[in-house]
């Protein structure tokens, strides 16, 4: 099945992507497709500690369990507010 | 600006109270003018202005960004719940992105309310929870190059058990 994937702060620079769209096997979990990025891109996984994730804009446990044309995004800490 | 400009890059407005992103300068007072109610007697306006310097380095300039339809929904979510839990008129919470020049305001909160603890307390809790809980990064320019700069997450969120909804 297939997912959106969005980038965002620090990790946007890290990986060189803004969006991606993942093809992966049913039962995949928030955490298996971060580890499938971060053996593509090493330094991610010095940020995963500090990160939380996101399916379809709510917050969710890294254990959650991917759906068809989920829109996953990974969330470095946040910074907004001068 | 021609003026045709949408003010507002994505808007909320939900019991009287106002969530929004913009690429243009904020104006409060425009927006307390709006929440101002005949019964309200204080008006509390807070703006988070952009610093000439980070611990005496001097910032260049600063650039913000979202992930838009989550920050808004966030922004949503911690007002309503503020709106809930003190006596209240109205609030409006709005974020500006993109490139910020020195003295310019990235974040406008603004709380109306019969007396003024109410309206204090409102604003302060409307910043603090929205520098921990909504999904807005910084990028800050400096003379030598530029960082994202990394606050922190409310840890609550962490598990997903702070979703509310």
């Amino acid at each position: 099945m297939v997912v959106k994937v969005l980038f965002f702060g620090v990790l946007k620079d890290l990986t060189g992507l803004a969006e991606d769209t993942a093809e992966v096997p049913a039962g995949t979990s928030i955490s298996d497709l971060f580890a499938t990025y971060s053996r593509r891109f090493e330094t991610l996984e010095a940020a995963r500690p500090s990160i939380l994730f996101a399916r379809n804009q709510e917050f969710v446990s890294p254990n959650a369990i991917l759906a068809e044309r989920d829109e996953v995004a990974f969330l470095p800490p946040v910074s907004g507010g001068a | 600006m021609t003026g045709d400009e949408p003010k507002f890059l994505a808007e909320i407005r939900c019991d009287g109270h106002f969530f929004a992103l913009t690429r243009s300068p904020i104006d409060s007072q425009a927006l307390a003018r709006e929440l101002l109610r005949g019964e309200d007697g204080a008006v509390v306006v807070f703006e988070g202005v952009v610093r000439n310097n980070t611990k005496g380095r001097p910032t260049r300039f600063l650039e913000y960004e979202c992930y838009e339809s989550m920050a808004l929904r966030q922004m949503e979510q911690i007002g309503m719940e503020i709106a809930q839990a003190h006596a209240l008129g109205r609030i409006s919470i709005v974020h500006r992105l993109g490139r910020l020049e020195i003295g310019e305001a990235s974040v406008s909160v603004v709380v109306t309310a019969p007396h003024r603890q109410a309206a204090f307390q409102a604003a302060l809790e409307g910043i603090n929870r929205l520098k921990r809980e909504v999904p807005i990064w910084k990028k800050e320019h400096f003379e030598d190059g530029a960082v994202w700069v990394e606050g922190e997450w409310d840890e609550t969120l962490r598990a997903g058990q702070k979703t509310g909804r």
